[in-house]
């Protein structure tokens, strides 16, 4: 096994890749009593056009159907679903789908190796049937009438689609009740052969063990699976360019909410560090432009424009990236127009080496502070492998930021054109 | 870990939670009081004016610089209604100093030092708040007020629990009423800040890394031998006699695409120990994904995607909650009233029993590993008088018998059936 130590956070990886392609992480926590497993594919939302290995025509699928799958996977062939099984062992069991991976988990104190058990046995164990699939539209259903009514989501979604064209990440993860109503069994164990295969997947597991004993535990549990080949993915042509600067929706919310999007291109082949460092350092620049210590937050505050501070994002993948702007405003164009000055001033007179030293040390503070939590450490560490990362990487990254490269990725990212406002107002 | 408390002076207390398992340390100062309707509003806004500035921090941006420069120390406040009381929640949330790359930056005492001079010595102009910034959390806390519509399940749970204790402290908005927030001014206001330090229940928890000079920290710190000793103004939560009463039936409509649905129910109690069954009652009702609610509703019926309900201890009510299609509010309600009553005819087994009981443990089991729940936990034992420590908890909730669970469902009566719709 590898063993990745960082003396910054003083925690230890452990990572090993099976024959089977399976990356196994773990990460010991002494003295600890949850326990917290998790295990992922690559294999989110925006996985809808493929090439099934093998194979050489593509496979398109309905929008919705990995995260159709999550659900479908607890059903077991018995009769009994997984879920019920893993709460009757008290542990706290889950499953969620981002835009790029799909993940199932349990969190408990007593029971871990039952919970195991069960765990990876209804993953490795698919059971669709027609009557299953159809009763769980109705729920799925109901999910998505769920976040219908969540403002803060409507309004980042659509900020979504005034950046992109076609990529799907702008489109519901949970696909709509139009697209869902045409996933048939079939369509699932089409989209679990493709990317449930282990060399598709990862699984993180963090709490009071042994490395190499909990390893052996993992291996005895797998089924016999080869390696599939790679698995062609498919997007569509995303231009550079925004498709709308302004897009609105009218709800029914007490002031108006916003996100500002600026759509930013991920440089294919970029090295990992690359990547960290960038990311490290738009944080940096937003904390700069618009965080609670700056200059802009204070005047929109005081002149009563904004009321909290926004939250600040910048989310990407293998191919995609983006930087968001979130909050409630009585006057989101405003904040846009402010924004967007604030930026040309930090253009024009450069980054200063104290502010920079400063927002560094708030930035290192709050990634130590995200190893206190089994659940929030391994996460992290499953989502940043399927994009090419290690977590440990952003506490080595931060020291060697300066103020040539922060004003590069300034330069570079922070463009007028690039940016887009999403208002969700009455 | 190890728990000591020790009383500073009368009224207000010191919680030390020494422990080694997490990155952080976390300081947390609490101000209770009574809810009141007269004072609802301007205890809200009192919270959100100390957070603008201190003596030496004389604004918001100074104190973010300061906690900036502590390793992106977090201060936040927050405001909770605790049973019948109101409670202003002040936290600084900090690295070891273990992980600092330049040790001994002191951080721990510097950011006590920090928090009790934002509590304790607010930025003052001319010998009251700052004016603007009254004027400033006046309109904030107007739109923080007309924000509760935003999210429709918490509104509609909100909504219920306004109906439910109607002309009752409880039944108050934590962040008060528009209307009374033109009549605040900026002298007015620090008079009642005043009033308020002088005589609401104080409680300090300091979580972490604690070393032996934390205490002392505390206890020389110059703003604590500045405040009083007092008799704290605060209500104990106890267990009240629930008058049986009709269902009250609530539709509102809203723009909403989903209907959300909401039962408030009365649970009555004639013991505190009861509350141990109560908490096993709730997880077989609708407490997790095996439950009678969620199995019934969701998963039988694939009428929702959420459905669940929770027990709220301190006023001793069941919610339940789910979001459905608006069309099928009989049938849902219809399936929930069904649950109720095999809950009084006993009709679940032991099996039910110990799976709940196991959810209840393991939730209970992960309170030392979790710095902030640790926190709430002590707290909500200050507040009820009650110590129990973590083993005996688990240990009665295992002792709970079926017969007891059985009793308490047929002490459980709806309230209020709340309906949010288009």
């Amino acid at each position: 096994m590898q063993i990745i130590e960082n003396l910054k956070v003083k925690e230890k990886l452990y990572l090993e890749k099976l024959e089977n392609g399976l990356a196994v992480m773990i990460i010991p926590k002494p003295g600890i009593q949850k326990k917290y497993m998790i295990w992922g594919t690559n294999y989110g939302s925006n996985d809808s056009e493929f090439v099934v290995p093998g194979e050489k025509e593509n496979t398109v699928v309905p929008m919705g159907v990995a995260h159709f799958l999550e659900h479908k996977l607890f059903e077991q062939e018995n009769g009994t679903n997984s879920l019920d099984v893993l709460t009757s062992l008290g542990v706290e069991a889950n499953a969620y789908t981002t835009n790029d991976h799909t993940a199932y988990l349990f969190e408990c104190t007593d029971n871990f190796y039952e919970a195991m058990d069960e765990l990876m046995d209804y993953v490795q164990h698919p059971y669709f049937t027609d009557e299953n699939v159809e009763k769980e539209k109705g729920i799925i259903g109901q999910e998505i009438m769920m976040y219908d009514d969540y403002p803060e989501w409507r309004v980042y979604l659509n900020a979504m689609s005034a950046m992109y064209h076609n990529h799907p990440v702008k489109l519901d993860i949970t696909g709509t009740i139009e697209t869902i109503s045409h996933i048939d069994k079939d369509v699932l164990y089409r989209c679990y052969k493709t990317f449930y295969n282990p060399s598709n997947m990862t699984l993180v597991i963090c709490g009071d063990f042994e490395p190499e004993k909990i390893l052996e535990e993992v291996k005895k549990r797998l089924i016999d699976t080869k390696a599939s080949g790679e698995i062609k993915r498919i997007y569509p042509q995303e231009p550079e360019n925004i498709v709308q600067p302004k897009i609105e929706q009218k709800l029914e919310v007490s002031q108006p909410l916003y996100t500002i999007g600026i759509k930013d291109k991920r440089e294919i082949d970029v090295q990992k560090s690359e990547i960290v460092k960038k990311h490290i350092c738009i944080e940096i620049l937003l904390d700069m432009i618009i965080g609670k210590s700056s200059n802009l937050y204070k005047q929109l505050y005081n002149d009563g424009i904004i009321y909290s501070t926004p939250s600040l994002d910048y989310e990407f993948a293998k191919d995609y990236a983006h930087v968001l702007v979130s909050g409630q405003s009585n006057n989101p164009e405003l904040v846009l127009e402010k924004f967007k000055e604030e930026i040309k001033n930090l253009k024009q007179n450069g980054v200063s080496e104290d502010a920079l030293s400063r927002i560094k040390k708030k930035i290192y503070g709050g990634y130590i502070k995200e190893y206190n939590d089994v659940a929030d450490i391994s996460r992290m560490f499953l989502a940043d492998y399927f994009k090419g990362i290690c977590s440990f990487d952003y506490l080595e990254e931060i020291e060697g930021i300066n103020v040539e490269y922060i004003e590069q990725v300034l330069k570079d990212v922070f463009k007028e054109e690039k940016m887009v406002i999403s208002i969700v107002r009455n | 870990m190890q728990y000591k408390q020790e009383e500073i002076k009368k009224g207000i207390k010191l919680h030390l939670l020494k422990t080694d398992k997490f990155k952080t340390n976390i300081i947390a100062v609490f101000l209770t009081t009574k809810l009141d309707r007269n004072t609802v509003t301007e205890n809200a806004l009192i919270s959100a004016i100390l957070r603008r500035g201190s003596k030496n921090m004389p604004t918001q941006e100074r104190i973010s610089v300061e906690m900036e420069e502590m390793y992106g120390a977090s201060f936040d406040c927050g405001l909770d209604k605790t049973g019948d009381n109101q409670v202003l929640k002040f936290y600084i949330e900090t690295i070891n100093d273990k992980f600092i790359p330049n040790k001994n930056e002191g951080i721990l005492e510097n950011s006590l030092n920090k928090i009790l001079e934002i509590v304790f010595d607010p930025f003052l102009e001319n010998g009251v708040f700052k004016k603007e910034y009254v004027e400033q959390e006046k309109v904030n806390m107007k739109h923080r007020i007309e924000g509760k519509i935003d999210n429709k399940a918490r509104y509609a749970l909100d909504r219920t629990i306004e109906e439910m204790y109607k002309e009752e402290p409880f039944g108050l908005y934590k962040y008060g009423y528009v209307e009374d927030l033109e009549k605040i001014d900026n002298v007015e206001l620090y008079e009642k800040y005043k009033q308020l330090i002088s005589k609401c229940k104080i409680d300090i928890f300091v979580s972490g890394s604690i070393e032996d000079t934390t205490k002392n920290t505390i206890f020389e710190n110059e703003n604590i031998k500045k405040i009083g000793q007092r008799e704290a103004d605060y209500i104990v939560p106890e267990i009240t006699k629930k008058d049986l009463q009709e269902e009250k039936n609530i539709t509102e409509s809203m723009e909403v695409t989903q209907g959300k649905l909401i039962l408030g129910l009365d649970v009555n109690l004639n013991d505190e120990k009861q509350k141990y069954a109560t908490l096993v009652y709730n997880n077989i009702l609708g407490g997790s994904a095996n439950s009678k609610i969620f199995q019934n509703v969701r998963e039988k019926a694939h009428l929702a995607y959420a459905a669940n309900s929770s027990y709220m201890r301190f006023k001793n009510n069941i919610f339940i909650s789910c979001g459905i299609e608006i069309t099928n509010y009989e049938k849902a309600l219809g399936l929930i009233r069904e649950q109720l009553e095999q809950m009084k005819n006993g009709d679940f087994s032991e099996q039910d029993i110990e799976e709940a009981k196991k959810g209840i443990v393991a939730t209970i089991k992960t309170i030392d590993d979790e710095q902030d729940t640790q926190i709430t936990y002590y707290f909500a034992q200050e507040l009820s008088q009650d110590t129990i420590t973590v083993e005996e908890y688990e240990q009665k909730i295992k002792d709970v018998k079926k017969e007891e669970i059985v009793n308490i469902a047929n002490n459980t009566q709806i309230n209020t059936i709340y309906f949010l719709r288009d």
